[in-house]
C-alpha cells in the first residue's frame, strides 16, 4: 500500500501523451482575436497541428508557416520570417498579432528571432503607418518541455510583448483557466457572472465552438483582444487555475505590474471548485450566491446516486495534462474511486514536488503509481498486466486502443478528444462539470456492463 | 491570359504562375502551372513536410514494421491518428508511434546513443516485431546524426532484425513529395532484391501506389485473387516489410499513385526490366480498363471479362441510381495531387458530375499535364492553393461539394458547402467497382443534406417555405 | 486524311492515356512509340510482337485503346491500312509534340528519377 512516484525508464517513447512545444504555443496563439500565429519551421509543424485542433474542435483555425527549407537550414531563415510576417500583414488587413513561434529546426539553425522582429517592426511601420501589428517572439524548441510548456510560454510571451504598461485600474480579475474546452470556459464565465464579478479570461476560447450562420460569416477564433491584454496590468488580481498552463503569466503580471497572483487548485470536483469560489469571494468581497449553492447541491445529489453504489473502489488510470490529471485524481477520491495510475507525459521535474501530488500520496491507502515523463506504452503494459486491474481509464483519444484492446471502459477527457462527439462543449470543471463527467463515467460503465454481460442485470432496477 | 491572378494575391503576384483557368482550344503546351516550387511564407498553404511524405504516407502503412522517428516528440505525435489505413492483422500500424524523444542534451552532444537505445528498447518491448524503419527529422539531420551507422550496429547485434533508414528531414524539398521520393529511391537501392519471394502463380505483379485507405487494397486484392494473379508486393497498402524486398521478381508493376510511388516503378523498370503499367483504380470505366490491360498483359482476357461482367452486374445499377441524382453536381477537388487526375473524368463519366476547381498540394507538373488533359474547360487548376484563394475560387465556381481534408471541410461547412473526405474518405473504400458506389453514395448524401437549406435560412426574415421543405 | 479524324484520336489519347505522361521524356517516347506501333499493327490486321515484357505492356495498352477507337470512331474500321498507318503516324507526332517536344514540364529531362 502506498504511492510510488517514478519516471519512465526507457529513453524512447512509444505512443506519446503530449505533442511538442510549438503545438502548445499555437494553441495559445489562436486564443487571441485578429491573430495568426506564424510558425518558424517546416510545414509539417503547422499543418499537423492545425489538423489536430480541427480533429478536437471540428473547426478550422488559421495558423501560418514560414515554410523553412534546406536553403534556410544553410543560410538562415531570416528572409522567410520577414516574408512571412509581411505577407500575413498585407493579406489580412485586420491582423494585429503575429506570435512568431520557433521550432526545433529554427532553434538549431539559430535564427535571430528578436533581431528579425526588429527588422519586421520597421518594415511594418513603413508599410502600415496607421496600424500596429505586434510580432511576438515565442521560443519553443521542440526538444524542450512539451505542448504544456509551449502553451504556457506563448501565453507569457504574448503578455510580455503587448502588456508593457501599467494600465489604469479596472477592478477586474484576470482569469487564466489553462488549456480548457469552450464548455469549461462558458461555465466559468457564468460562475463569475453569478457572483457579479467582472473578469477577463485569457485566452477566451469560447468561440472555438462556433456556429454556421445564414450570412456565412466565420467566427471561429479567440475572443481575447489586444486591449484585453493591455488592460490586464490594471486588474485587481490574477487567478490561475492551472499551475502549468498560465500561472507563469499571472506571476509575470505580479512581478512586472504588481497585479496579485493567485494560483488555485484546478477546479475539478466539488472541493476544488469550492476553493476557487471562496478565493474569488475573498479577493473581490462578493458573496457566493444562492444559485451556485443550489448548483453545488444538485451536483452532490447526483454524485451521491453514483459514488458508493457504482464508483466505490473502482481502480482508475488517468493520463493527460498535469493539472487535469491531478485535478481529476482529487475528484476520483470524492466519488470513492481509487486513482491507481497517474501518467504525466513530459520531463518537467516540478511534477514530483507538486503539493497536490504529495497530498494524494499521503491519502493513498491503496497501491498508487505516479509516472513522470510517461508514455501510453506504460499504460498499455499495466492494462495488460493482470495484477494492475484497471477498471476505468480517464484520458484523451490517443489512448483509445489501449481501452479497446484491453476491453476497459474509457471516458474521454482532455485534449485531444476526437473520437467522441461534442466533448469540447461539455464542462468538466466546476460543479456542473463534476456532475456531467461523473454521469458520463457512469453511463460508460453501464454500457460496458451490458455489452460484456457483466452483471448488467443490476441495472434491471435502479 | 488564362493564368489567373486572384484579388487576394495582389500582394504576392508570383502566385499567378500557379493558377490556371482552362479555356477551349488550349492545352499544356500553352499553359502549365508552376508546381513543386517553394511555398511563399505566411500564405496559409495546405502543405506538409517531407518527413510526413515518407513516414505517414508510405512507411507507416506497413503492418509489421516499427516506425522509429529520431527526433523530438512532435514528429511522432503528429503522424499518429491522422490516417485511415487499416490492416488485416489488427491495425498495428495505426496503434503505435515510436520516437527517440530527442532532448536538448542530444542536440548538443549528439543523439546516436539515444537512437540506439530507443531501437533496442522498441524491439525488446515488442519482441514479435523484427522489422523497423528509422527516420531522421529536422534537428537530427541538422546536427548530423548518422542513423545508418546506428542501424548497422543494431543489426549486427541482433541478427534476426532488419532496419531500413530514411534520411528525409521535414525541411527537405518543398512538400510531402520529397519524402515520397527519398523513401522510394532508398528502398529500391537498399532493400529490393535482398529477399526472394515465394512464387505461387505463373502471373505475378506488384501493386504500387495504393495505401489501403479504408480497405482499398483489400477490396482490389479480391479481384487479383479471382484472376489468379499473385501480388508479390503491395507498395504499401496492407503490406509487409519482407514482401517489399521481393519486388524485383514481379513480371509487371501496376501503378495507381504515380506521384508518391512512380519512382520505384521507374527504377524497377530501369534496374530489373519490369514494365510499368499505370492505371486508375477509382471509377467503373477506369477500373474495368485497368483490369483489361492487366489481363491483356498476362493473356488472361477471359478471366478479366468474367470479373468485370460480374462486378457490373452487382454494382452498376446502384451506380446509375446515384448518377441519375448527381448529374450536374459541381464538385471541387482539393487534395494532394493525383486524385485530381484520377477523379475528374471518372466522376464525369460515371456520375455526371462536373469538376469546377481543383487544387493540388504537392503535385508536380506531370500531374498538371495529366489533369489539364483530362479536365474540363472553365475549370480552375491550382498548385499549392491557400486559404484566401480557396474563398475566392469558391465565390467564382460555387461548388456543391468539395472533396478535401477534414480541416478544410470544417471551414467550408461555414460557407454552407458540404465536404467529403478526399484523403481518408467518409465511408470507403472508394477504389474498385463497389468502392466507386461508396464514393457516389457519400457524395449524394453530402449534397442532399437537409441541413444545408436550414443553414441558409435566416428565421428573422419573413416566413418562407424553406424550412418546411428541408424537413420533408 | 482529315484533321477531324486526327483530332478525335488525339482527344481520346489526351483524355484517357496515362502512358503519354510518364516521368521522363525517354519513358514517354518509349511508350508513345511502342503503343502507337502496336495499335497500328492491331488496326491493320498485323499480329503484334508479344514475346518481350515491354511488348506485352504495349500490347495491353494498345489493345484497349484500339477497342475504344473501334467503338467510338467506327470510321476507323472502314479505312484502308495505308490511311490507318498515315493517321497513326500523325497521331504519334502530335502526342510527341504535346508530351515531349513542347511540353513545359521541367522535370522531363532530369537524368535520374
Amino acid at each position: 500500500m502506498g504511492c510510488d512516484i517514478t519516471t519512465k525508464e526507457r529513453a524512447g517513447v512509444i505512443n506519446p501523451m503530449y505533442d511538442c512545444q510549438p503545438a502548445g504555443a499555437q494553441y495559445a496563439g489562436i486564443g487571441v482575436k485578429d491573430c495568426i500565429p506564424l510558425v518558424h519551421g517546416g510545414q509539417g509543424c503547422t499543418m499537423f497541428v492545425r489538423l489536430l485542433f480541427a480533429q478536437h474542435f471540428k473547426e478550422n483555425f488559421d495558423i501560418a508557416s514560414t515554410s523553412l527549407h534546406e536553403d534556410s537550414a544553410v543560410f538562415g531563415g531570416h528572409q522567410r520570417i520577414r516574408d512571412g510576417v509581411m505577407t500575413l500583414a498585407r493579406r489580412y488587413p485586420a491582423l494585429r498579432v503575429i506570435p512568431l513561434i520557433t521550432t526545433c529546426s529554427s532553434e538549431v539553425i539559430g535564427d535571430d528571432v528578436e533581431g528579425n522582429i526588429n527588422v519586421c517592426n520597421k518594415m511594418l511601420k513603413e508599410a502600415f503607418p496607421d496600424r500596429k501589428v505586434y510580432v511576438v517572439p515565442v521560443h519553443t524548441p521542440s526538444f524542450k518541455s512539451s505542448q504544456v510548456g509551449g502553451y504556457s510560454e506563448c501565453l507569457r510571451a504574448i503578455f510580455k510583448t503587448i502588456a508593457t504598461r501599467k494600465a489604469t485600474a479596472t477592478g477586474k480579475l484576470n482569469i487564466f483557466p489553462g488549456w480548457v474546452n469552450p464548455g469549461d470556459l462558458v461555465m466559468l464565465k457564468r460562475y463569475l457572472r453569478e457572483m457579479d464579478v467582472d473578469a477577463t479570461f485569457f485566452m477566451d476560447t469560447q468561440d472555438f465552438d462556433s456556429p454556421v450562420l445564414p450570412d456565412k460569416s466565420i467566427h471561429t477564433h479567440g475572443r481575447t483582444t489586444v486591449e484585453d491584454i493591455m488592460a490586464s496590468t490594471g486588474a485587481r488580481a490574477s487567478v490561475a487555475l492551472a499551475r502549468y498552463e498560465g500561472a507563469s503569466t499571472a506571476e509575470q503580471l505580479s512581478s512586472d505590474f504588481e497585479v496579485p497572483a493567485h494560483i488555485v487548485a484546478t477546479p475539478y470536483g466539488i472541493a476544488n471548485t469550492d476553493a476557487l469560489l471562496q478565493k474569488i469571494s475573498e479577493i473581490t468581497g462578493r458573496p457566493i450566491p444562492d444559485s451556485l449553492i443550489t448548483e453545488r447541491g444538485v451536483a452532490i445529489d447526483a454524485l451521491q446516486d453514483l459514488a458508493h453504489m457504482f464508483f466505490a473502489d473502482k481502480r482508475v488510470a488517468l493520463f493527460g495534462h498535469p493539472d487535469l490529471v491531478i485535478g481529476l485524481a482529487e475528484f476520483c477520491l470524492e466519488i470513492e474511486m481509487k486513482p491507481v495510475l497517474l501518467l504525466l507525459g513530459d520531463d518537467n521535474s516540478k511534477y514530483k514536488r507538486d503539493p497536490r501530488i504529495l497530498a494524494l500520496t499521503k491519502k493513498a491507502d491503496w497501491d498508487m503509481e505516479v509516472i513522470c515523463n510517461a508514455d501510453l506504452w506504460e499504460l498499455e503494459k499495466r492494462v495488460k498486466d493482470p495484477d494492475t486491474k484497471i477498471d476505468l481509464i480517464l484520458g484523451h483519444s490517443k489512448g483509445r486502443y489501449v481501452a479497446i484492446d484491453g476491453n476497459i471502459p474509457m471516458v474521454r477527457v482532455g485534449f485531444p478528444s476526437f473520437d467522441r462527439a461534442g466533448l469540447y462543449r461539455h464542462p468538466t470543471m466546476g460543479y456542473q462539470g463534476a456532475m456531467e463527467l461523473a454521469e458520463n463515467i457512469a453511463n460508460t460503465l453501464f454500457a460496458h456492463m451490458e455489452f460484456n454481460r457483466n452483471k448488467e442485470w443490476i441495472l434491471n432496477t435502479w | 491570359m488564362p493564368m489567373v491572378l486572384l484579388e487576394c494575391d495582389k500582394d504576392i503576384p508570383e502566385r499567378e504562375k500557379h493558377i490556371y483557368l482552362k479555356v477551349d482550344g488550349e492545352d499544356t503546351r500553352d499553359f502549365l502551372p508552376v508546381s513543386n516550387a517553394q511555398t511563399i511564407p505566411g500564405t496559409l498553404s495546405e502543405r506538409g513536410c517531407a518527413f510526413c511524405g515518407a513516414k505517414l504516407v508510405i512507411g507507416a502503412v506497413l503492418k509489421d514494421t516499427i516506425q522509429m522517428i529520431h527526433g523530438p516528440i512532435g514528429c511522432a505525435y503528429d503522424t499518429w491518428h491522422t490516417k485511415r489505413y487499416p490492416t488485416d492483422n489488427g491495425h498495428f500500424n495505426m496503434k503505435y508511434v515510436w520516437s527517440t524523444d530527442m532532448k536538448e542534451s542530444q542536440i548538443v552532444f549528439g543523439g546516436e546513443k539515444r537512437l540506439e537505445k530507443s531501437i533496442n528498447e522498441a524491439f525488446d518491448e515488442m519482441p514479435e516485431i523484427k522489422r523497423m524503419f528509422v527516420y531522421t527529422t529536422c534537428p537530427t539531420a541538422l546536427i548530423g546524426d548518422d542513423i545508418k551507422a546506428v542501424a548497422k550496429k543494431v543489426m549486427a547485434a541482433r541478427p534476426d532484425v532488419d532496419i531500413f533508414t530514411v534520411e528525409c528531414p521535414g525541411f527537405a524539398g518543398v512538400s510531402q513529395s520529397k519524402g515520397h521520393h527519398v523513401l522510394n529511391i532508398g528502398w529500391i537501392n537498399d532493400k529490393v532484391g535482398t529477399l526472394e519471394p515465394e512464387i505461387t502463380s505463373e502471373y505475378t505483379m506488384n501493386f504500387i501506389g495504393d495505401f489501403n485507405i479504408q480497405g482499398d487494397t483489400q477490396l482490389l486484392q479480391a479481384y487479383w485473387d479471382r484472376l489468379g494473379i499473385q501480388v508479390i508486393a503491395h507498395f504499401t497498402g496492407n503490406g509487409t516489410y519482407d514482401s517489399l524486398r521481393g519486388m524485383h521478381r514481379a513480371q509487371l508493376n501496376v501503378v495507381n499513385c504515380a506521384r508518391s510511388s512512380g519512382y520505384i516503378a521507374n527504377e524497377l523498370k530501369k534496374q530489373y526490366g519490369i514494365p510499368r503499367l499505370d492505371i486508375d483504380s477509382w471509377g467503373f470505366n477506369y477500373m474495368a480498363e485497368g483490369i483489361r490491360k492487366i489481363c491483356a498483359f498476362f493473356g488472361i482476357e477471359d478471366r478479366g471479362e468474367a470479373l468485370i461482367a460480374d462486378e457490373y452486374a452487382k454494382w452498376k445499377g446502384r451506380l446509375d441510381w446515384y448518377k441519375e441524382r448527381l448529374k450536374g453536381t459541381r464538385m471541387a477537388i482539393w487534395t494532394g495531387g493525383p486524385r485530381l487526375w484520377h477523379w475528374t473524368k471518372s466522376v464525369e463519366d460515371d456520375l455526371g458530375v462536373e469538376v469546377v476547381a481543383m487544387s493540388s498540394k504537392f503535385g508536380h507538373q506531370e500531374d498538371f499535364e495529366k489533369v489539364i488533359a483530362r479536365g474540363r474547360n472553365g475549370t480552375y487548376y491550382i498548385d499549392d492553393g491557400n486559404e484566401l484563394e480557396f474563398f475566392e475560387i469558391i465565390d467564382r465556381v460555387r461548388p456543391d461539394v468539395i472533396f478535401t481534408g477534414p480541416r478544410v471541410g470544417e471551414l467550408v461547412k461555414k460557407l454552407h458547402i458540404p465536404y467529403v473526405n478526399g484523403h481518408g474518405y467518409h465511408n470507403g473504400p472508394y477504389m474498385g467497382f463497389e468502392g466507386f458506389v461508396n464514393l457516389a453514395r457519400d457524395m449524394y448524401n453530402a449534397v442532399h443534406n437537409p441541413l444545408l437549406k436550414l443553414a441558409a435560412t435566416d428565421i428573422r426574415g419573413p416566413a418562407n417555405a424553406t424550412i418546411r421543405e428541408a424537413a420533408e | 486524311m482529315s484533321s477531324d479524324k486526327i483530332d478525335q484520336l488525339f482527344d481520346y489519347v489526351q483524355e484517357r492515356c496515362l502512358w503519354q505522361f510518364f516521368s521522363r521524356s525517354w519513358d514517354r517516347q518509349e511508350n508513345i512509340d511502342g503503343i502507337i506501333r502496336t495499335a497500328t499493327d492491331l488496326l491493320t490486321g498485323v499480329d503484334p510482337k508479344r514475346d518481350q515484357p515491354m511488348d506485352r505492356l504495349f500490347y495491353a495498352d494498345a489493345k484497349i485503346m484500339v477497342a475504344d477507337f473501334r467503338e467510338r470512331f467506327p470510321w476507323i474500321t472502314a479505312i484502308e491500312p495505308a490511311e490507318v498507318r498515315a493517321l497513326m503516324g500523325t497521331l504519334r507526332e502530335r502526342i510527341v509534340d504535346l508530351a515531349i517536344t513542347r511540353s513545359q514540364n521541367h522535370e522531363l529531362s532530369h537524368s535520374i528519377y
